[in-house]
């Protein structure tokens, strides 16, 4: 029976997520030129402003080990995945890479990219600061921006105006706008949608062209808005923690022993991706795209406060427990990850103090379902208190 | 005969020294951080301050006491740190936890000595993590990171230099205001140029292993290198180095080495993991294979030519360029800092894929290396790990190019037969590769 | 003159030990022991073995030559070795004996695998060895086997019905096995674990392999060779042809009497 309304839309999402190849083509058809990025720290504004459609790099859950010959073992397998999609060949249809200095091991797959994928003449690594919360950071950005725009208008041989930036920022606002609201629904206790169909948008906004995204989140939301509640939600999941693009993980914590619920996701992949907004109608619109994503919640690999060594992130996390109410939350990270787990350590004693049960899980390309299962339902045993 | 530096004992007895004076000091103040920042800005706060440097501090630990060490990670894991963490990072949080120090005359003393600042930089993803974690177990020490950016060419991007001497005259500022004292230029200024000149001198004591015999090995290289690592703003480290250069240098005049039965050149891309290393050593040395350049000891904390036209060289930079560098102002003489510490080539090397391999390419080609000895160090991210499996494809078919797995000072994570039987087939190659088999 | 000796090889490995006895360029007989942790037992095993399958007595050998991993190990008398070579010397060696045009070897071993290139004399040119993580592969294999209640030889059959590609993880053989395990206990098709195992170990050794630049005639060694599932992987991952020598698992003992002056 073919999917109607909202389903349809979420479907088409889905869809898009594990089809991104053909999706790519299919704007690359229309004339469009594509640049894939590796980090959320890419201002995409600067390409989109420039016509070009940013695109995210994301993986393809292929267990492999081909890269083990490129990059060592002991780097995330989310990099060594995008590594091996670059070798593949899978991402040729691109006609420019782009990464900001972020992470070391997305850094070594974007390198891997660039030396023996032939992205060596369509490739662009932006300096962006490692620590965001200095005085001379917004103006290091400032200039790396201006060095990106510099580089963008090269490519497409036609500047890149002022009302083409402020236009591209209207746009990328209103797709975080609407992807806010779409979370917003799970705050309440009987939302018309799910946890795991959300982060299903969230992650298609990422690999489609914004403007298509916002047309369709806008019709979902209108249909949302005046759907009746699925379900009152049970045990609150929240997770918190690094990139996570395989949504058959989300999908896992609604498919438990027990009732429960993903109500929010705090990652790269999610929430970090769009919870915050670049301020519109600045007369220097690379500053305020500096503003704007030195207000993004932070990546752990950049976030010390100089003075104090705080990780502002753990406000953010804190001030979503406080609106989601989660009552558990789950510590997401690839194996070998180092910031993330690191944060955990800072983390965990915070949701401890909050009363809030968690559990840390650790991914892989591979997971094994069980095992994830397993730990997800002990830590749902010990929210409702369950014994055996 | 092999020849035995003179000037050694002064070495470690300046590494004991700054030791003994941060853990038993009773006045002063207590600074703590990465070496791999400018120190200079913490001279700025008096005649009386202690340093500690948080991977200097961890490798010569695990190599004085390693028995401690490993109790040190262990309680690190245990208190939350991951097995893949870096190892450095879990000994010195190990110690926190532990309530313990050790330090290189075998001293453990109870009572872990609480920083007054934590001064330091963000090298690498976790790095980033490693003070923060320090200053949250100890209840909080007030910490400042000076993010440096790194990469290739680094300290000739005006923006960059810019961005580095922005947060160093602001970390100025806020060394003022947590510790309450008056910043002086003066002492600011003189630890620069001995900062500066430490930095071109262990430079040029490196570059001389460009002769041959190389009149140093990489274990007396890991020796000697201490004070550059450890405090390097001090008058005293600039009259070791000073002493140390005019030594070498007569070796050189007069042929002689520290390790004379040098059959094979080694260069060596790799930290000096404290344990094993000792056994691969004797298998080079007992065919006269000798590690005569190394990306670790030379470009932690040591200054050269770096990139002229396009290339990378490893030819030193004349002393007498530091004397009459003009540090006449606060902030003439922070940009000075800021470019020498950008020029080492770690700091190129750890975010600039390129600058890793021109620097390798130079390395090779100016020490007229034998063999490419990479060991990528397992929980490392800077340029102790970082592409050196990309390398393997780049040399392999120009050099023999070994690889192995190791870690600094974790034992457990290293393979030590499987490093043995592949520093047993690199000599191999090498021989092969002289007769003309390769 | 050694051509005229009786020689024999003996290849000292994690799993098992090999031995072979030639008279110049003639192969008169091999055996494979356990090595079971104990070298040097398995040797003298592995010798009378091989000596019984030629027909000939100890008496009668003119040198032991001694190569693999443990080769220090069966150095003991009651064998004393004439002369002991490196597996990797020895491999490119066995290997160029048995097939003359080739030059790269990639042994999969028990626990260790490698890939050589060699001159046209067999001479080694270049070398390398798997890390940590991977070493191993051949005892998983041998661990698979039983746990699919087969053996390796079905093994690799089984792996070549598979119609569904599925994966195993890739950091280690631990964490391969205990993906089959999950796997298993789900009721993935036997045949498509099989087929998901074996693409796990060619993995490994086609990325380190690819780290050297490949020549164009490539041999294979190692028991492991003998499975077609694992070379038709192989081939697809090096993007190259690759041939299997005759008797895989003996291009080590070959190639330790081959450098001692045999096979002439």
């Amino acid at each position: 029976m073919e999917k109607k309304g909202s389903d349809a839309i979420i479907e088409r999402f889905r869809h898009i997520t594990e089809n991104t190849p053909e999706y790519a083509r299919s704007l690359k058809a229309k004339g469009r030129l594509l640049a894939g990025y590796m980090c959320t720290h890419v201002p995409e504004e600067i390409l989109y402003a420039a016509g070009i459609v940013p695109l995210r790099i994301l993986t393809s859950h292929e267990s492999q080990a081909m890269t083990r010959g490129y990059i060592h073992e002991t780097y995330c397998s989310f990099s060594h995945d995008c590594a091996y999609q670059g070798l593949q060949g899978n991402y040729d249809y691109l006609d420019l890479v782009v990464t900001s200095s972020s992470c070391i091991h997305m850094g070594e797959a974007f390198n891997v990219w660039v030396r023996f994928a032939g992205f060596q003449d369509r490739s662009y690594l932006m300096q962006y600061p490692h620590i965001i919360h200095t005085k001379p950071a917004g103006g290091f950005m400032t200039e790396s921006f201006a060095q990106f725009k510099e580089f963008v208008e090269k490519l497409t041989k036609k500047p890149v105006t002022d009302n083409d930036l402020e236009d591209a920022i209207k746009v990328y606002n209103h797709n975080r706008r609407l992807l806010k609201r779409l979370w917003e629904f799970l705050r309440h206790d009987k939302p018309p949608i799910t946890g795991p169909e959300v982060a299903a948008a969230t992650l298609a906004s990422q690999v489609m062209d914004k403007q298509e995204c916002n047309g369709m989140l806008k019709q979902l939301i209108e249909r949302l808005e005046a759907a009746p509640g699925k379900a009152t939600l049970a045990v609150r999941l929240m997770v918190t923690g690094g990139a996570c693009d395989d949504l058959g993980i989300f999908d896992l914590m609604e498919q438990l022993s027990y009732d429960a619920s993903l109500i929010f996701i705090d990652s790269c992949t999610a929430a970090r991706y769009f919870w915050f907004e670049v301020p519109e109608g600045r007369p220097d619109k690379l500053m305020a795209l500096a503003e704007g994503y030195i207000g993004k919640i932070p990546c752990p690999a950049k976030d010390t406060v100089p003075g104090t060594g705080e990780k502002k992130r753990f406000r953010f996390v804190q001030q979503f427990i406080e609106d989601f109410k989660p009552d558990g939350v789950v510590f997401l990270y690839q194996r070998f990850c180092s910031p993330q787990p690191m944060d955990v350590v800072a983390l965990k004693p915070i949701v401890d103090k909050l009363g809030i049960p968690s559990t840390e899980l650790e991914l892989d390309t591979t997971v094994q379902k069980a095992h994830i299962r397993a730990q997800l339902d002990a830590l749902v045993e010990v929210i409702k208190g369950v014994t055996p | 005969m092999a020849y035995n530096i003179t000037t050694w004992g002064e070495v470690k007895n300046y590494q004991n020294n700054c030791y003994r004076n941060y853990l038993y000091a009773s006045d002063g103040l207590r600074c703590m951080g990465s070496t791999w920042s400018p120190l200079a800005p913490l001279k700025g706060l008096g005649e009386d301050i202690h340093v500690i440097g948080g991977e200097p501090h961890s490798a010569s630990a695990a190599g004085t006491v390693p028995a401690e060490c490993r109790e040190d990670i262990i309680a690190a894991e245990t208190g939350g740190l991951g097995f893949h963490s870096c190892s450095y990072l879990k000994l010195f949080v190990g110690e926190v936890i532990r309530d313990k120090m050790a330090i290189t005359d075998k001293t453990i003393k109870d009572g872990y000595p609480r920083p007054d600042v934590i001064w330091t930089t963000h090298l690498c993803s976790q790095h980033s993590k490693w003070y923060q974690e320090v200053s949250r177990r100890l209840g909080g020490v007030p910490m400042y990171a000076i993010d440096m950016i790194g990469g290739g060419n680094a300290e000739k991007d005006p923006k960059i230099v810019n961005y580095v001497s922005k947060q160093i005259e602001a970390g100025i500022e806020w060394l003022q205001r947590v510790t309450g004292r008056e910043f002086s230029d003066e002492l600011f200024v003189k630890a620069v140029r001995n900062e500066i000149k430490v930095l071109v001198l262990w430079g040029n004591i490196c570059a001389l292993n460009m002769h041959s015999p190389a009149p140093l090995d990489e274990r007396r290289l890991i020796a000697l290198f201490p004070p550059a690592v450890v405090d390097r703003t001090t008058d005293e480290s600039v009259r070791i180095y000073e002493t140390l250069l005019k030594e070498v240098k007569h070796m050189v005049d007069t042929g002689e080495s520290v390790a004379p039965d040098q059959r094979f050149r080694i260069v060596y891309f790799g930290i000096a993991h404290t344990y094993g290393h000792p056994e691969m050593a004797r298998i080079l040395r007992d065919v006269g294979a000798e590690i005569v350049a190394s990306v670790y000891t030379f470009g932690t904390c040591g200054n050269f030519k770096g990139i002229v036209n396009g290339k990378w060289t490893w030819e030193p930079i004349d002393p007498a360029w530091v004397d009459e560098l003009d540090l006449s102002t606060r902030r003439k003489a922070i940009t000075e800092l800021a470019k020498i510490v950008l020029g080492w080539p770690t700091w190129q090397g750890v975010r600039s894929y390129w600058a890793l391999e021109e620097m390798a390419k130079a390395m090779v080609t100016e020490y007229r290396a034998d063999g490419l000895l990479l060991a990528p160090s397992r929980s490392c991210e800077t340029d102790f790990r970082n592409g050196y499996i990309a390398m393997q494809r780049i040399f392999k078919n120009q050099i023999p190019t070994v690889e192995y797995d190791t870690d600094q000072v974790d034992v457990r994570k290293m393979d030590l037969p499987g490093a043995q039987r592949k520093t047993e087939l690199f000599v191999h190659l090498m021989e092969a590769h002289k007769k003309g088999g390769a | 003159m050694n051509n005229e000796k009786f020689l024999a090889g003996l290849d000292a490995g994690h799993i098992n030990t090999k031995a072979i006895i030639m008279k110049g360029r003639e192969i008169l007989g091999y055996a494979a022991v356990p090595t079971a942790c104990d070298p040097a037992a398995a040797a003298r095993a592995a010798l009378n073995d091989a000596l019984r399958s030629a027909g000939i007595s100890g008496g009668a050998l003119n040198g032991i030559v001694a190569t693999g991993i443990f080769r220090d190990a069966i150095k003991a008398p009651a064998l004393d070795p004439a002369a002991s070579v490196p597996e990797y010397v020895a491999d490119a060696k066995g290997a160029f004996f048995l097939n003359g045009s080739s030059r790269t070897v990639i042994d999969i071993g028990g626990n260790v695998h490698k890939a050589m290139s060699y001159d046209q004399n067999g001479d080694l040119l270049d070398v390398i060895q798997n890390d940590k993580c991977a070493d191993g592969l051949g005892i998983f294999y041998t661990s698979m086997a039983k746990l699919l209640g087969v053996s390796e030889e079905e093994l690799s059959r089984l792996a070549l019905k598979s119609t569904k590609s599925i994966a195993v993880a890739i950091q280690c053989a631990l964490s391969a096995e205990s993906d089959a395990i999950d796997l298993m206990c789900q009721g993935a098709d036997a045949a498509d674990i099989a087929d998901a195992v074996t693409r796990f170990m060619v993995e490994r050794v086609a990325s380190m392999s690819t780290c050297m630049p490949l020549t164009k005639e490539i041999v294979v060694a190692g028991g492991l060779a003998r499975s077609q599932a694992v070379i038709n992987h192989l081939q697809r991952l090096i993007k190259r042809e690759v041939s299997v020598v005759s008797l895989p698992e003996y291009v080590g003992a070959i190639g330790a009497v081959v450098s001692y002056g045999g096979g002439k």
